[in-house]
């Protein structure tokens, strides 16, 4: 049997593992999403409007704050030209409140009232994420965005909240997304608030 | 062990989108734009196929010197962070495999870079289960 050179070996090993991962990076790609559509859009501006902006988000992420704010500013500069659809993508690991976080606001959004107490927790992210226990602080946020707080406590203790969230952050996962935040604008794929800006800037200027 | 080291880091990296990969070059402050960019699409290939190279044992000089490099530059580029406190909670170096803080990633590079100077200058011991030791053979 003709053995094969070290080049020749060589070769083949690159080709090989170039192939093993396009094939896989391919089929994850053609992979149908196994998550059942989202049940509660959390969006903002003219659906029609020309830039589509889908962002995942950690409530409790610095860098997605930052993001979040410049979102809101620029949507009020620009209000015909994005739409944004916002998931939760709550990293448990790296931060404690996450999680919470993503229940309290997601109740919000069951009252009609996810954007006021979205805002809310985006501006005081600095004061909350130091405290051990989050909760109260999110309860005056509750109040302040009028939302009914009974209601709130029974929402809160719903499982199907948490799957809800769960399966936001399942559907980043199969898009990729490993970091937050993460956002697809018209479908590709910008990590971070900086590349944001940019991206947006592009698309629309300044 | 370093070999299969880099060939899951370098792998993970492969099967996820480059752009967090990207977005992890961007936080070290040192490149930006297209130069990052390369950067996320060309590095984990290198790390991948280092890993693989060194993990059968083929053209295993040349691979021990690029690993040697390789993990030369991450320290620079963690010790750096960490000089300039830049706000990294974690290296990104696994990809999403394993987070570590950046002292614990600094200190396992250090090891790393130890083993592959071992190996490097005990390439006698290192060859006795290598494709290359068995090519000299034949």
């Amino acid at each position: 049997m003709r053995t094969l050179s070290k080049k020749q070996l060589t070769l083949g090993i690159i080709v090989a593992a170039v192939l093993v991962i396009g094939g896989i990076r391919w089929y994850f790609s053609i992979r149908p999403s196994s998550s059942p559509p989202a049940v509660l859009i959390k969006a903002k501006g003219r659906p029609d409007a020309p830039i589509h902006v889908v962002e995942f988000i950690d409530l409790e992420c610095p860098a997605c704050a930052q993001g979040a704010l410049f979102l809101r500013e620029y949507i009020q500069k620009h209000p015909n030209q994005i739409y944004l659809e916002l998931k939760y993508f709550p990293l448990e690991n790296m931060h404690p409140h996450a999680k919470l976080s993503a229940q309290y606001a997601e109740c919000a959004a069951r009252q009609g009232k996810f954007w006021p107490f979205h805002d809310l927790v985006i501006e005081r992210q600095p004061q909350w994420k130091r405290l051990v226990d989050a909760k109260p602080a999110f309860e005056i946020m509750a109040v302040e965005a009028d939302l009914d707080l009974y209601k709130l406590k029974s929402c809160l203790e719903d499982e199907k909240i948490t799957a809800f969230i769960n399966q936001d952050k399942e559907e980043g996962r199969q898009k990729g997304v490993r970091s937050t935040p993460t956002y697809f604008i018209n479908g590709k794929m910008v990590v971070g608030a900086t590349a944001l800006e940019e991206e947006l800037t592009l698309l629309v200027g300044g | 062990m370093v070999g299969a080291l880099f060939v899951v880091s370098g792998g993970e990296k492969l099967l996820s989108p480059y752009q967090n990969f990207l977005y992890i070059i961007e936080q070290y402050q040192i490149v930006h734009g297209l130069v990052a960019e390369m950067a996320a699409r060309i590095l984990p290939w290198i790390e991948f196929f280092l890993g693989i190279f060194l993990l059968l044992g083929l053209w295993l000089n040349i691979a021990l010197r690029g690993m040697l490099g390789l993990i030369a530059f991450f320290i620079v580029m963690l010790a750096q962070a960490m000089i300039r406190h830049l706000p990294l909670d974690e290296c990104g170096c696994f990809g999403s495999l394993i987070s570590f803080p950046l002292p614990v990633t600094l200190s396992l590079d250090i090891f790393l870079l130890v083993l592959t100077f071992v190996l490097l200058r005990r390439m006698k011991d290192t060859r006795l289960l290598s494709l290359d030791h068995w090519y000299h053979k034949m």
